[in-house]
């Protein structure tokens, strides 16, 4: 038995460091293994339990810093560690990495036939990265079946791995033959603190580092040059919210009093600045072609959640739309939809803007699985040959796009916020390219827009959930259903969903709510249970609330993934926010700052989150929150009116 | 070797502050020169060498000459060399310099440093040597062999809950097993008070007693201070009961230390050390070379100040105590710095001795303290053995007092000047006849977080972090007999801790509890020194917890 686990070296996330002037400092950042891959290491090492006599290796793809990291590893309780460092790989993006590492891990003998078995396990993302690409596509390159976005993975006594899979509103049992690759979310067990044996094991151990050629890895893939995908332009990301209204007063009920009488007067409106134009970059006289070739056309996936379509994937439409228009011609958006008995569902497809529904129905398809649904999709694209295809970025969306595009070649731009046709100036050659998407996320903790074109069709990207508004359902629209028949693969089929369970709340209740309760760190003394009498409280005002968690308090088990706001989260917009004990880490600005009202509360003025708010009271929780609770029970509706749903 | 988690070394080095690290290197040199070869693992709690290190600091620097005979003077991370040294007299808006310097405070030929940074060169110096330094281990346990001597020490175990219960991610501490232990923790060192207390080290001697330090560290415009321009204040805002001053350091790169350090043996138990030094900023002496600066660095660390009556016995069979754990620092002009590599040297030269004899007993041991009264720590010391015992009196007797003991070559009229320890110095609120802190200085705790700031600012700016699972570090000793201490005290933790990790909160109903949020701790231990009546109990959180001290 080996257990393998892949870790990154990322600079100390935004929130947790700080520059010379007190001000966050990118440039003399600390480094750290990056938060997800620590969790992957506490999960190998907790899967040794189990294996008392397993190989524990470490290995990472980096500069020659990133030993620091695997020597932490090792601390920890790995016994070995490989670097794959080599200037040649600068520049790479996801799919590269992908390659190279698992082109280092097959030179080690990890192939999908090595004799000894072995567990590969991950972080789910990268805090610098932020894709959740690399896994899917080590796994994809290696061939082997894999679980992301888990909890925890334990062996079941006969040779499987049984990995706990957090989906949208719930979770996911699943039987994974070894080998296979899980990767972690921060909601498992953390992960555990070096040792000083361990200290003392790490200073006298040796990393062992490999160049590109030491692994028999060409250079034509790898690197700058090899990667399918450019980041063309960065851009600074802005607050647009006017300045906070702060409630004053000395005792908590004067403080609520004075945040009621506040909303009911309005906030403070942004005075808008005037936008700088920027002068355009003039644009060459270049030749312009477009290297589409025969791939026409746009590609969706939509996902069955609770034998609906996920909403996620009816947001699609929306870009997919603007893009069509944007192409032009008769440019068509055409729909995969996989399942048993799904075929009903098309008509809401094509209300919601499909074209063409390309319908794929067995009994064995019933539930989401990544590797027979990535063989099925890949195979419509062989087919259908679409230019670019989209998917919602969910926990399978964000899965199964970078395991089709190992098998495509293509790039893939993960959780877009913003998708537009364009061209590329290729001053080197002197030509533009045009038309070509052009893939916009936030990254750097959402503090800088990117920019990301691929090269190689179809073009690639999952589009954040919540970002995109679902279009007005236009009733009676038609569209083209055509079959299609998959050539089977059992093998695809190794890997089993055992159970699956969604509970209430979560992903879709979250984007359905008028108004959120939202509870961080400074939430949590009593395990957010004043959160959740204030969310009830509005409930049986008759108001459409739901209650939510930061990052942190998912991390630390307060709450299911599912409810949690910001990156890589979901994007909400509800008409009012209410954030409660909430710091204001910038990815959870993200996912809020849709939201109509925004209310803080916390303790600590210094907040960010009060930055961010329309209404703020600055007080302990604990205090405050009664007082609230008390109001909204009288009627107090945070300005939302409720409307009378009164059939039943 | 049955068990993973022993690891046995020669030499055990708790800490690597200035003490620890002195040990550290000289042992190295020595047994290198003796060509012996000799394990020697020092384990420091911060998470970097630096990390917990804070000190003013202005130190004498031949020291390091000794301590580095083959390292070039040069290469040795000093600051500023002290230009200008004033001593001045603040009233509360004016201030005049004092005429004449006094006595064992002048600073000719000694550097400004930030004493973190030699301390990361002094540790790549001893790795150099083949010393094993491990930071982000914090030892919380002195082990004991079966007829009760020090065999080492022992991790924290790691991957617990609040109550100490193992979590999934358990990792259990790591058994050091070591021929000699040496404890250079730093002030009131968590573990030496436990060795103290059991071997009864302090028998004979006054109790230890300390001041806090409140510092900040500035960057400021050009022009407003020199590098190498020092200044020490008096007066504003204290008072003549209270014993303390300020500091203003210039450093190079128009950086600035400033601090004030208050004595520990205040009567009143609201005072607030780090809101006086708040206030000590609004001075215009200290307010105008601050202006238009930043503040970079926030930190607070007590001082051993009780001088040569107060140092306990330095060793106990198999294991010595060094630098400021020993209580090295001489008064008046608070240095400790080239005390502690003294102390630190001296131990390694013990060491070798014990190594050539293999005598780890105190029959060999005893040579540290032979070598401590050889040295020119007693020499520095011993003449102003008195000098802080007769300010506990308040500062015109002991201006007074430290007059006569110029006189008499340190003894004064009395001889052995006794003191209390600092927490029996804390008055009950009704028997505390002075105006209590707030109303003292009301108007003037607003702070404008410009130029003053509120604990919750400052300690921001110290880069603390603690981690969030495992037992809270900071015990009340006798918590069902706390409610004394907010009746007849006004709990003095929430006023003397310089890092607010003391709250004291009033529900709906009036009813004040006692709410430690330990997160906050930037290990200053003032709240084991000071707090009356049962007191409270320091220990050592997780490894990498704590301060994150850059410019100090």
């Amino acid at each position: 038995m080996v257990i393998i686990s892949l870790i990154k070296q990322v600079p100390l996330p935004n929130e947790m460091r700080m520059g010379d002037d007190g001000l966050m400092d990118r440039t003399k950042a600390k480094s750290i293994i990056n938060i997800d891959c620590q969790f992957g290491l506490e999960a190998g090492l907790q899967l040794k339990k189990y294996y008392p006599d397993a190989r524990m290796i470490v290995c990472s793809m980096g500069p020659g810093s990133f030993e620091a990291a695997l020597k932490t590893a090792v601390s920890m309780g790995y016994d070995e560690a490989y670097l794959l460092s080599d200037r040649k790989l600068g520049g790479s993006d996801t799919f590269a990495t992908g390659l190279a590492i698992s082109t280092m891990l097959k030179y080690l003998g990890f192939t999908k036939n090595a004799k000894e078995p072995f567990v590969i396990f991950a972080g789910r993302q990268t805090s610098d990265g932020d894709t959740a690409h690399v896994p899917s596509q080590v796994a994809e390159n290696l061939g082997i079946p894999q679980a992301t976005f888990c909890q925890s993975a334990k062996p079941d006594g006969k040779g499987n791995i049984i990995a706990k899979r957090i989906i949208e509103g719930g979770y996911q049992m699943m039987e994974l033959p070894m080998p296979c690759l899980i990767s972690l979310t921060p909601t498992g067990i953390p992960p555990r603190k070096p040792s000083l044996v361990g200290a003392i094991k790490a200073r006298h151990s040796d990393i062992k580092v490999f160049g590109v050629d030491d692994i028999h890895l060409g250079t034509e893939k790898i690197g700058i040059n090899g990667s399918p995908t450019i980041v063309a332009a960065v851009a600074n990301i802005e607050s647009e919210r006017p300045p906070i209204v702060l409630s004053e007063g000395t005792s908590e009920s004067a403080l609520v009093n004075s945040l009621i009488v506040n909303m009911k007067k309005g906030g403070n409106v942004l005075q808008h600045k005037e936008a700088k134009e920027k002068a355009e970059k003039e644009t060459p006289d270049f030749p312009i072609i477009d290297t589409r070739g025969d791939y026409k056309h746009i590609l969706t996936w939509a996902e069955i959640a609770n034998g609906q379509i996920a909403r996620p994937s009816l947001e699609l439409f929306t870009p997919a739309r603007h893009l069509a228009d944007q192409l032009g011609g008769d440019t068509k958006i055409k729909t995969v939809l996989i399942g048993k008995d799904v075929a009903p569902q098309a008509q809401t497809l094509f209300e919601h803007g499909a074209d063409e529904v390309i319908l794929v129905e067995d009994d064995k398809l019933e539930e989401y699985l990544v590797l027979p649904f990535a063989s099925i999709i890949t195979q419509v694209i062989q087919k259908q040959k679409p230019e670019i295809v989209l998917f919602a970025a969910t926990t399978s969306g964000r899965e199964l796009a970078p395991r089709i595009a190992v098998k495509t070649g293509s790039g893939v731009t993960a959780d877009c916020t913003g998708l537009e046709i364009g061209e590329y100036v290729n001053r080197k050659e002197k030509t533009i390219i045009r038309p070509i998407l052009h893939s916009r996320r936030p990254t750097y903790g959402e503090s800088k827009l990117a920019t990301i074109l691929g090269f190689v069709y179809p073009q690639i990207s999952t589009a954040r959930a919540g970002t995109f508004e679902v279009p007005e359902r236009v009733e009676g629209r038609v569209g083209v259903v055509s079959k299609f028949k998959p050539q089977p693969a059992e093998d695809d089929f190794r890997a089993r969903i055992l159970e699956t369970v969604r509970g209430a709340g979560g992903l879709q209740n979250l984007f359905d709510a008028e108004i959120i309760v939202s509870g961080g760190r400074g939430a949590t003394s009593d395990g957010l249970k004043l959160v959740k009498e204030l969310a009830e409280a509005l409930k049986e005002q008759g108001l459409k609330a739901e209650w939510a968690a930061s990052r942190v308090v998912v991390d630390e088990g307060f709450a299911e993934y599912a409810r949690q706001i910001g990156q890589t989260g979901k994007t909400v917009r509800p008409k009012a926010y209410i954030a409660i004990g909430i710091s204001g880490a910038i990815q959870h600005l993200a996912g809020m700052k849709e939201a109509g009202t925004v209310v803080a509360i916390d303790h600590n003025p210094k907040a960010a989150i009060f930055r961010n708010a329309d209404f703020g009271i600055v007080g302990e929780y604990e205090d405050v929150l009664p007082e609230l609770i008390e109001q909204v029970k009288q009627g107090f509706t945070f300005g939302i009116e409720v409307s009378k749903r009164g059939d039943e | 070797m049955s068990n993973p988690n022993i690891v046995s070394t020669d030499v055990l080095i708790i800490g690597a502050g200035a003490s620890g690290l002195a040990t550290a290197i000289h042992l190295a040199s020595l047994i290198e020169k003796r060509g012996v070869q000799r394990r020697i693992l020092l384990v420091e709690k911060g998470s970097a060498v630096g990390s917990h290190i804070l000190s003013g600091a202005v130190i004498r620097t031949d020291i390091l000459k000794e301590l580095l005979p083959d390292v070039d003077f040069n290469e040795i991370p000093l600051n500023a060399k002290v230009t200008r040294d004033s001593i001045l007299l603040l009233s509360k808006s004016g201030s005049i310099k004092s005429p004449i310097h006094p006595p064992y405070m002048g600073n000719q030929g000694n550097y400004t440093v930030c004493l973190g940074q030699l301390c990361r060169f002094l540790a790549a110096k001893a790795e150099e040597k083949g010393v094993e330094i491990y930071p982000g281990f914090a030892v919380s346990e002195v082990l004991y062999d079966e007829r009760g001597k020090i065999r080492g020490a022992k991790t924290i175990n790691t991957g617990v809950d609040h109550h100490g219960k193992p979590l999934d991610n358990f990792q259990a501490g790591t058994e050091i097993e070591a021929k000699l232990t040496i404890f250079a923790e730093g002030t009131r060192g968590s573990l030496v008070k436990t060795v103290i207390d059991k071997f009864d080290l302090q028998k004979g001697r006054n109790p230890q007693i300390y001041s806090l330090g409140c510092k900040e560290v500035w960057s400021v415009p050009e022009g407003n201070i020199a590098p190498g321009e020092v200044y020490h204040t008096m007066g504003y805002p204290l008072n003549l009961h209270e014993f303390g001053g300020g500091f203003i350091y210039g450093l190079n790169d128009n950086k600035v230390a400033v601090g004030l350090v208050v004595g520990l043996d205040t009567a009143d138990p609201t005072f607030d050390v780090h809101a006086a030094f708040q206030i000590w900023k609004t001075h215009p002496v200290t307010s105008k070379i601050l202006k238009g600066g930043k503040m970079l660095e926030y930190g607070a660390k007590t001082l051993p100040e009780g001088g040569y009556y107060s140092l306990p016995k330095p060793y106990v069979d198999h294991a010595l105590i060094v630098g400021d754990s020993c209580g090295f620092l001489v008064m008046p002009s608070l240095k400790g710095v080239h005390l502690a590599i003294r102390s630190g040297m001296l131990a390694a030269e013990t060491a070798l001795s014990a190594f050539l004899k293999n005598d780890f007993s105190e029959m060999v041991l005893k040579e540290y303290e032979t070598a401590i009264n050889n040295s020119n720590i007693y020499r520095e010391m011993y003449p102003v053995r008195n000098f802080r015992q007769a300010f506990a009196k308040g500062m015109i007797p002991g201006a007074f007092m430290f007059g006569t003991q110029l006189i008499t070559g340190g003894a004064g009229f009395s001889g052995k000047v006794g003191v209390h320890a600092d927490a029996d110095a804390t008055q009950k609120l009704e028997d505390y006849s002075g105006k209590p802190f707030r109303k003292r200085f009301a108007g003037k705790l607003d702070f404008d977080k410009t130029l003053t700031f509120d604990k919750a600012t400052d300690i921001f700016y110290s880069g603390v972090h603690h981690d969030e699972e495992q037992t809270v570090h900071l015990r009340v000793n006798n918590p069902a007999a706390y409610h004394l201490n907010i009746e007849q005290y006004d709990a003095p933790c929430q006023y003397f801790c310089p890092a607010e990790v003391y709250e004291i909160h009033t529900d709906r109903n009036g009813h004040k509890e006692l709410r430690i949020h330990s997160e906050n701790c930037v290990h200053c231990k003032t709240c084991d020194i000071k707090e009356p009546g049962d007191g409270i109990t320091w220990m050592t959180p997780n490894g990498g917890n704590g301060p994150e001290y850059q410019f100090n």
